[in-house]
């Protein structure tokens, strides 16, 4: 056990912090986020030449070869910064899918792009009737077909809230080629061009201001080698990739935490009423103390599922149970920030904590909420096992449960008193 | 970054459980032997022996005093193991409070005398500094220790001090001096709990753990057994607070009882179901596992940065305990609610669920501000983690009056 970060990545994690603060101002959120794009092609450019678009490809793709952790320290500047762009969709969710599935070629091409940050990539998961349930992340969700037509493949269908469709090059369209026994097989993964011919994207506007499309399939066709992965066997790698980009959602909402944190305590100790900081009261202390015992609980559950992640030990537990915690938490710390900030927490202009508050609604949503990942969870725990003699009750280790308690053992000749 | 333990420390823990296992008796039951008769009191003395034989008794204290040469690491397994099986020493404030304090400000010849009985498992010792007046309060002790000749002469009263067995020593914090502000005038003191004058008498309580009144009435205290510095008692004692932080043992305790739970919910079926597939339960069940998981979490944490307080300062902020406070209660109240009818069952009734640990469970965590409130837990945590202000003493005094005044 050691909660320590190495040199290396508290170097990293410090300059992602300079770089954010120093490129991607409060005012530049603002603005990226009333426009259609979602991102800065400048910053795009800056931010592919730091690396961060190959950080955790092999060297051999153009990438850094980093791991899990070292992309979470830069999720967590990147949650602090409100950085909006397109980078979970395009390195994470489908950068890793390719990475996981795709053939050489595909990954040497299509990675080395991504990392030269010459290629923007979606992917399309999520239906609409999906979207209602608790199946919008699973399997069972998958309906939209793709159907084979010579050698090609005609998809048709609806995908929703796909972030960063609008601006991508190519879209990763999760669709079904098979009605199999399990949901999870007959699932296959299409690189589709943007410019396809039936595919129509339009942008939803959201609570965060990020760039979520409809994205509709109408006699698609994709031709048989822009398919990523297996025929029928793509769920695997999807699945995989949404492990990785929940924790990273975790991880940008501890970054975003911190700073809810310091800046709700520094407000309290610098607001007056009634004659004396408001930080005086036990009240605004509790909302304090509410706040940082939330984002630290984010933190320690985000860090060691990122940690399992990054040691390829299996997590589903731990993935599960932070994204669960975390997308509950952070809400909770950001209302407890808004009752110390009252009026002053309110008014979109005045200060960052509407933004954070309106931007974490996604990151709690996206990819599973916390009620999606309790199911997970509780998927888990039908795995654990109590062993136990055999014979014996529970709650007992080794006993029969109808034992007498003891008498209680009174060593002075006091009379016991009744409370 | 590590999350996970070196082979070493899984071997260790290994051993640690299989010890557990191979001792713990047929009829053993967690978390019960706080409150049981002579018999299973002996029983546990007995028991006692073997973990000091095995080293497993005070293995993170210096080898000079009986330790095993542990790390602050693998002391907080042995903690969290010793939580898994529900196993509370008869002396734990000796070994967690204690032992550690006379370490820290004893005197050498204090430490001679009184570290190697803690260690060989001779004593048991009360931690008796709660008073009717000093709750929360810990700086408005009135029990006097006035200094006579070569004694301090001690007058007063102690209550809610726990204890099951019979003490050797009391830990205690008496008034030395009156002065502004009170806390100035506190001290430290570690004396044999049968000095002529001392006497005790028992409180039951809705837990089912015995508490005592310890009065004290001209009882002469060697002036030897004053530890640390006079008058700066307070002080001391916010240390020996500082001890209390490992808390790993106390997630481990809850998912043992999660686990068992969860069997009871694959085994126990109502309309021909298991309850394990009652959605509601799953639900309940799982969020169960995700906070006692971060408390785990937050015990390591405190944990990780007690054994590298040296090198990276204390910690900015204490949760471990925080947390504890915070999920004691919910957590009885889901899993007795999992439970429903059968789950009000005590231990021993027909038809009692669990074997009415819950029940149980659900009555001790009425009791948890012991060790200091949620409320004064937060205060704390606000004032001295985050740096939040206070009304300073006087102001409140002031306060106090004339707030009484109107009353
Ligand atoms: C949507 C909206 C509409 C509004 N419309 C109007 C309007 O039409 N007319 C108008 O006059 N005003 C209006 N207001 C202002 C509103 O009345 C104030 O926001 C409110 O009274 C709180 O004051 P404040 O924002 O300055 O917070 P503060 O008073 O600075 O409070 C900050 C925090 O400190 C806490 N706090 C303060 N003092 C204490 C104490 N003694 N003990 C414990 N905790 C304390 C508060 O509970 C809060 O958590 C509006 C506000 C909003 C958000
Ligand atoms: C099971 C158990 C075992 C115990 N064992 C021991 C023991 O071995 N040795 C020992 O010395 N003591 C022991 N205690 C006593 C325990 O330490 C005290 O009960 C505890 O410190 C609280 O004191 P109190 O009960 O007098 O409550 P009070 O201090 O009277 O508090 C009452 C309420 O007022 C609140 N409050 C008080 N001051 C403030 C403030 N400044 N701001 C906000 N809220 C405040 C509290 O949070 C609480 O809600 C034990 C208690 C229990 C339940």
């Amino acid at each position: 056990m050691d909660f320590e970060l190495s040199k290396e990545q508290a170097m990293l994690k410090k300059e992602a912090r300079n770089f954010l603060e120093k490129e991607c101002p409060e005012e530049l959120v603002r603005e990226i986020e009333k426009g259609d794009q979602g991102y800065s092609p400048q910053l795009w450019r800056k931010i592919a030449e730091l690396g961060w678009l190959g950080i955790i490809f092999p060297e051999k793709y153009g990438g850094l070869g980093s791991n899990m952790l070292d992309l979470m320290f830069i999720y967590e500047e990147m949650g602090r910064a409100m950085f909006p762009s397109p980078h979970l969709s395009t390195v994470v969710l489908s950068g890793l899918t390719i990475l996981s599935a795709g053939s050489e070629a595909q990954k040497t091409e299509l990675l080395t792009r991504i990392s030269d940050g010459d290629l923007i990539l979606a992917l399309a998961i999520t239906e609409p009737d999906a979207a209602w349930g608790d199946k919008a992340l699973d399997p069972e969700g998958i309906t939209v077909q793709a159907t084979a037509e010579a050698d090609d493949y005609v998809i048709n269908g609806v995908k929703l809230f796909v972030h960063d469709a609008l601006i991508a090059d190519k879209i990763l369209c999760v669709a079904r080629t098979q009605d199999g026994k399990n949901a999870a097989e007959g699932i296959t993964i299409f690189l589709v061009d943007a410019d396809a011919t039936g595919m129509h994207r339009n942008v939803l506007k959201t609570i965060s201001g990020d760039k979520q499309c409809e994205v509709v399939f109408k006699n698609v066709r994709v031709s048989k080698e822009n398919i990523i992965g297996p025929l029928h066997g793509g769920w695997p790698h999807v699945a995989k990739a949404i492990q990785h980009g929940a924790v990273l959602l975790c991880a940008q909402m501890v970054g975003a935490g911190e700073e809810i944190l310091r800046i709700t305590v520094d407000y309290a100790k610098t607001r007056v009423q009634f004659d004396a900081p408001i930080g005086i009261n036990q009240y605004v202390q509790g909302h304090c103390t509410d706040v940082v015992s939330d984002v630290e609980g984010c933190k320690y559950i985000t860090w060691q599922a990122a940690w399992k992640l990054s040691e390829n030990m299996p997590s589903g537990y731990e993935v599960a149970v932070a994204k669960a915690w975390t997308s509950e938490a952070f809400e909770r710390a950001c209302l407890a920030a808004h009752a110390v900030f009252a009026g002053y927490g309110y008014t979109s202009k005045d200060g960052v904590l509407p933004m954070y508050s309106r931007r974490g609604k996604i990151q709690q949503l996206y990819l599973g909420n916390s009620d999606y990942w309790l199911k997970k969870v509780a998927q888990q725990l039908d795995t654990w096992t109590f062993e136990r003699p055999e014979g014996k009750a529970l709650g007992f280790w080794k006993t029969s449960p109808d034992e007498e308690i003891p008498a209680w053992k009174v060593w002075t000749n006091e009379d016991v008193l009744e409370v | 970054m590590e999350f996970g333990f070196t082979e070493e420390q899984e071997k260790l823990r290994k051993e640690i459980r299989e010890f557990f296992m191979n001792e713990l008796p047929e009829d053993y039951e967690p978390g019960f032997n706080n409150m049981m008769g002579e018999e299973v009191q002996d029983w546990w003395i007995k028991f006692k022996e073997k973990a000091i034989k095995k080293g497993y008794y005070v293995p993170g204290w210096p080898k000079e005093y009986g330790g095993s040469g542990f790390t602050e690491i693998e002391q907080s397994i042995l903690d969290e193991e010793q939580g898994r099986f529900g196993v509370t020493w008869p002396d734990f404030l000796g070994l967690h409070l204690v032992g550690p304090s006379l370490m820290m400000f004893g005197t050498e010849e204090q430490k001679k005398r009184w570290v190697p009985p803690i260690a060989r498992g001779e004593t048991v010792c009360f931690e008796a500094f709660t008073e009717p007046d000093a709750g929360s309060d810990e700086a408005n002790i009135g029990c006097r220790a006035e200094e006579d000749g070569n004694d301090f002469v001690f007058n007063g009263q102690k209550l809610f001090i726990s204890g099951w067995y019979e003490p050797t020593w009391l830990f205690t914090l008496a008034r030395t001096r009156d002065i502004v502000p009170k806390h100035r005038g506190l001290s430290l003191f570690l004396l044999p709990a049968d000095l002529p004058g001392i006497s005790y008498r028992p409180l039951s309580t809705m837990g089912g753990g015995r508490q005592n009144y310890v009065f004290f009435d001209n009882v002469r205290v060697p002036k030897d057994n004053l530890l640390g510095e006079l008058h700066r008692g307070f002080y001391h004692a916010m240390q020996v607070f500082e001890f209390e932080r490992r808390m790993t043992g106390d997630a481990a305790g809850g998912k043992r009882l999660l686990q068992e739970l969860v069997q009871f919910c694959k085994e126990t079926t109502s309309g021909g179901k298991p309850l394990m597939e009652n959605p509601e339960i799953r639900k309940t069940l799982a969020k169960l596992a995700m906070e006692i998981e971060v408390q785990r979490l937050a015990g390591w944490y405190s944990a990780w940065r007690f054994s590298e307080r040296e090198r990276v300062g204390p910690a900015p902020y204490e949760l471990s305990n925080y947390y504890a406070k915070k999920y004691g209660a919910s957590h009885a109240k889901a899993m007795l609610d999992i439970l429903g009818l059968y789950g009000q069952l005590a231990t021993g009734s027909k038809w009692a669920a669990l074997a009415g640990r819950i029940e149980r469970m659900w009555k001790v965590t009425r009791s948890l501000h012991a060790g200091g409130t949620f409320e004064v837990i937060k205060i704390v945590l606000a004032r001295r983690g985050l740096g939040l202000p206070r009304i300073p003493g006087n102001m409140m005094k002031a306060i106090g009056e004339a707030v009484m005044k109107k009353v």
